[in-house]
């Protein structure tokens, strides 16, 4: 049975993906409207300044509207889905090279780079989130946490990194699934806890 | 598969999750992890935790600007794909009015005049509404193009650019937006365009101030300075 687009705003996220794929621009606003914050802020944090994030976020959620992208659950939830392809843009940028040749000049800054800006009180709720999977994250051992970071949000291959940080890249491999192995725990420890809802 | 060579995959599965892969040894643990299930088993069992990552990220909220651009570029293809309208036609006040006078454009940038370029004020609105300012296309290289700025107030909340002809450009290709100020080029987002050449992008930077938005074609992924002379300029 079509979707009444009056009740779109209702619809689970699956269910707008099934609309988008349909070419339905109101369930395309609606996917924006739902991810298009969290996307920006994995850019931002990933490249450091506010019109490449804008560009890569635009350029994830047109290729989503024009090449009809199909969502997989069994990939995850739909906001896992739309931040990969995100991630996978970002990366594609920093490696073009201009975002890296200036992050090579200090790793120090590779780590935390934010203007500071206003939050609002969706971003601030948001950000509980954050602060509970950024725990788990700063409970890993330092080098698993610095290598998990280099290559996840600066976007770093495993052999830049073994250059960058001066280690075999066997040692970088292994503290990647180590640290992304002990990332899991803590998460699973956090839920059992209540404390990553 | 030998033990030794499902040891050496096993070991990539946090790259893997992480992004840390080149293409190519993304392409090569793929084809191994289609016949390995403890590989799969291994990736699908930290998956989630690389999933988690980008929620650790601070949340910031996206500009206004950005969503504008986005769906100015959707609602526009979603109207040619259907032959229809999707949304109200929305009709704006225009009062034609060429401007004659010539564009001056600092440095290097200056604009062929014998390009054929063609300016004109679309409409002069109330000092807080948008106002709309049609571009000058460099009509020996970009002769289908039209484009035309929407300003926001007094271009300090930024201003979206919409472009209607535009040529498919390389896939390595990407038109990127510039503002002109006091001879400083300042960059903007990169934007493509569809089939049939429309396109729209977000200018973030507060216009005041700014004497043009131009447009040029770059590598993908942006510049910091124009390689090549405007296809396409608004003077404000």
């Amino acid at each position: 049975m079509p979707v009444v687009v009056s009740d779109i705003r209702n619809l689970a996220d699956e269910e707008v993906m099934q609309l988008v794929g349909d070419g339905n621009p109101r369930a395309f606003e609606l996917l924006y409207d739902r991810h298009g914050g969290a996307s920006f802020s994995l850019a931002y944090r990933m490249v450091g300044n506010r019109v490449t994030a804008e560009d890569i976020t635009q350029e994830a959620f047109l290729s989503i509207w024009r090449s009809r992208l199909r969502y997989d659950r069994a990939r995850g939830s739909v906001r896992t889905w739309v931040l990969g392809i995100v991630h996978n843009r970002a990366i594609d940028a920093l490696r073009r090279g201009a975002v890296h040749d200036r992050r090579r000049e200090t790793l120090e800054g590779v780590e935390e780079r934010h203007e500071a800006r206003e939050r609002t009180e969706v971003e601030a709720a948001r950000n509980e989130e954050a602060r509970s999977v950024r725990t788990a994250l700063d409970a890993l051992p330092e080098e698993q946490r610095r290598t998990i970071e280099l290559a996840y949000f600066a976007g770093f291959s495993h052999s830049q990194i073994a250059e960058l940080l001066d280690e075999p890249i066997g040692t970088v491999k292994g503290r990647m699934r180590l640290g992304l192995d002990k990332l899991r725990r803590q998460l699973s420890e956090g839920h059992a806890a209540g404390g990553f809802a | 598969m030998s033990a030794r060579d499902h040891a050496a995959y096993q070991d990539e599965v946090g790259a893997y999750l992480l992004g840390a892969l080149t293409d190519l040894e993304v392409q090569a643990f793929e084809r191994h992890m289609a016949h390995c299930p403890n590989c799969r088993d291994e990736v699908e069992r930290l998956r989630p935790a690389a999933d988690s990552l980008p929620r650790a990220v601070e949340q910031l909220e996206a500009p206004p600007t950005l969503k504008t651009a986005l769906m100015e570029v959707v609602e526009q293809e979603a109207e040619e794909r259907t032959g229809e309208s999707a949304r109200p036609a929305r009709r704006p006040r225009r009062r034609f009015m060429p401007l004659l006078r010539p564009v001056l454009v600092a440095g290097a940038l200056v604009l062929g005049a014998a390009a054929g370029f063609g300016v004109a004020r679309l409409s002069e609105e109330e000092p807080q509404e948008p106002r709309t300012l049609a571009a000058k296309v460099d009509q020996s290289r970009i002769p289908d193009a039209s484009g035309r700025l929407v300003v926001q107030g007094q271009g300090d909340n930024g201003a979206i650019l919409r472009v209607q002809g535009m040529p498919s450009l390389q896939p390595d290709q990407v038109y990127q937006a510039w503002v002109l100020r006091d001879g400083a080029i300042v960059p903007q987002p990169t934007f493509d365009v569809g089939d049939t050449g429309g396109g729209a992008v977000a200018i973030p930077d507060n216009l005041s101030g700014a004497q043009e938005v131009l447009v040029t074609r770059e590598r993908r992924g942006g510049a910091r300075a124009p390689t090549e002379e405007p296809i396409l300029a608004v003077r404000l």
